[in-house]
């Protein structure tokens, strides 16, 4: 009676490993490059910590528009999404960018991409981490 | 802090990171990144400037 409890108390490998690699999923959404570090993924963990990085920066530093949760419209809530890809450094931008967005030139607007496209690559090489940890891809 | 890239240099910017980002998340031999990241960088250039181009007629 008790091996058997011991025993179905024991999640199985698959379960095991599934939770490991959403554990790694979202550690790489919070921290860019996390999840591929914590692989021993070297190259790719550096190389999107930077490239998230930077995009983050320079978005932040062009004044492009951060949203937030209370956006009017269905654009407004996706770039939220979008912008919350990056993880810990939504925060970052935010702290960056202390003058608020400025979209009435160009380099505003295109500081809104920047921030978006952090996001969504930071989304990306999540779900990479997620399915490098079960196996799928390396 | 406040950056005033003009259009050339935020899409070279743009392209150069969004290519270093795509050769590492689908290539795994050094080589193999370098190429896709020249690659991809060549045609986000290509058609960057080439639709800038098209754009022009109707820019006035």
């Amino acid at each position: 009676m008790t091996d058997e409890t011991q025993i179905a108390a024991t999640p199985p490998p698959d379960a095991m490993r599934e939770a490991r690699a959403i554990a790694l999923g979202i550690a790489g959404w919070l921290v860019p490059g996390l999840g591929h570090a914590l692989q021993k993924m070297w190259g790719r963990a550096l190389a999107f910590f930077l490239v998230v990085g930077v995009l983050v920066f320079v978005g932040a530093g062009m004044r492009g528009n951060l949203f937030n949760s209370d956006g009017g419209d269905a654009f407004a809530s996706l770039g939220y999404v979008a912008d919350l890809g990056t993880g810990s450094f939504y925060w970052l931008a935010k702290y960056i960018e202390v003058g608020g967005p400025d979209v009435s030139h160009a380099y505003g607007d295109y500081g809104t991409r920047f921030l978006a496209a952090a996001g969504v690559l930071n989304l990306l090489a999540a779900l990479h981490a997620y399915e490098a940890a079960r196996g799928r891809k390396a | 802090m406040n950056f005033h890239l003009s259009h050339l240099q935020a899409m070279l910017l743009f392209a150069l990171l969004i290519s270093i980002a795509f050769g590492f998340l689908s290539r795994r031999r050094p080589q193999d990144r370098v190429k896709y990241i020249a690659w991809s960088l060549l045609l986000f250039l290509l058609f960057g400037i080439g639709i800038g181009w098209a754009m022009y007629p109707f820019s006035r």
